[in-house]
């Protein structure tokens, strides 16, 4: 009886000691194969925030946003590239920051160019700001 | 008379203009460290943006607090969720000054020690700061870096007691922008 119960709480700890270690390395969000939660034109985005930014906050943060718009800019910093989308704002865009954690199928964006990418939206400062972006093709 | 007062005003106005000098980011590395026996943690953010009025130090930087890439995910989640409760507080700020502006001569070449003081938003608290950093001028482009500590308790936020072991109760804050002119 004794020796059930024991054997009882090796199992228990060992599945509980599993289960912690698969939380502490639970991956990051699989960004290629995510749905979009939300699809809108970069535009639109960028003037829901310009409108009312904490209801765009609410709506939008935390959430897989595909935006397509415009390629305004390309820039390139320690090999992390970032698209700036058109917002129909002279001073401000949408930053589409491509994801570390998977291949670009291609990084050789054009100006004027038309684009989708999906990301994980994380507010606005000058830019509405968009990161782990994919393009979608 | 008159209109030779008019010219030497619109002049010297034309003047002080032009010496206002305005330089900008939208590509700011802000990274932090947190470091325990227990576990090192960091988080990276290449999208703060910041501007700098040399002409009178003025200095503001501002990041998205849901930006920040960890390593692990679980640490991410904790940190936006648990920690800096960044639904509520999207943003982290500064607003400051650069106190020596008038030694910083960002038109030449060189490295320059720069003292900056200011105001720290962090989790909706606002701080009075100050730390020191610095400007290097090479072949025209500036950049400016700084290391500061912070303490997590100063900005109410609260660890709870089962990862008091693993999170810092000082994490190391580094910043490294490059400006770029801004053009009015």
């Amino acid at each position: 009886m004794k020796k059930t119960i024991l054997i009882g709480v090796l199992v228990l700890g060992a599945i509980g000691a599993i289960t912690a270690y698969f939380m502490y390395n639970k991956p990051h969000k699989d960004m290629e194969a995510a749905s979009a939660d939300i699809t809108l034109e970069a535009t639109a985005l960028f003037a829901a925030f310009q409108a009312d930014e904490q209801a765009a906050n609410a709506q939008y943060l935390d959430k897989v946003v595909q935006v397509s718009g415009k390629v305004k800019h390309v820039t390139e910093e320690d090999g992390k590239i970032s698209v700036t989308l058109d917002s129909g704002d002279e001073m401000s865009g949408v930053v589409c920051q491509l994801d570390d954690l998977s291949t670009p199928s291609r990084t050789d964006f054009k100006e004027g160019e038309e684009v989708t990418f999906k990301g994980m939206c994380t507010g606005v400062l000058l830019d509405v700001v968009l990161v782990r972006c994919v393009e979608v093709p | 008379m008159k209109k030779g007062i008019l010219l030497s005003l619109m002049s010297l106005f034309f003047v002080v203009s032009m010496s206002g000098q305005k330089y900008f980011t939208r590509d700011g590395k802000i990274s932090f460290f947190s470091d325990t026996p227990m576990e090192k943690i960091e988080a990276h953010n290449s999208k703060a943006t910041s501007v700098l009025d040399a002409s009178n130090g003025n200095l503001e930087f501002a990041v998205l607090i849901k930006a920040f890439q960890f390593e692990k995910a679980l640490m991410q989640e904790h940190f936006n969720e648990n920690y800096m409760e960044s639904s509520k507080f999207p943003k982290s700020s500064f607003k400051g000054k650069v106190a020596n502006i008038k030694d910083i001569n960002l038109k030449k070449d060189g490295e320059y020690n720069a003292t900056v003081k200011g105001q720290l938003t962090i989790h909706g608290v606002t701080k009075d700061v100050e730390t020191t950093g610095k400007f290097v001028v090479a072949g025209g482009k500036i950049s400016a870096k700084s290391t500061f500590n912070v303490a997590v308790a100063d900005y109410d936020i609260a660890i709870p007691a089962v990862v008091r072991d693993n999170i810092a109760k000082t994490v190391k804050i580094t910043v490294d922008i490059k400006f770029e002119e801004l053009k009015q």
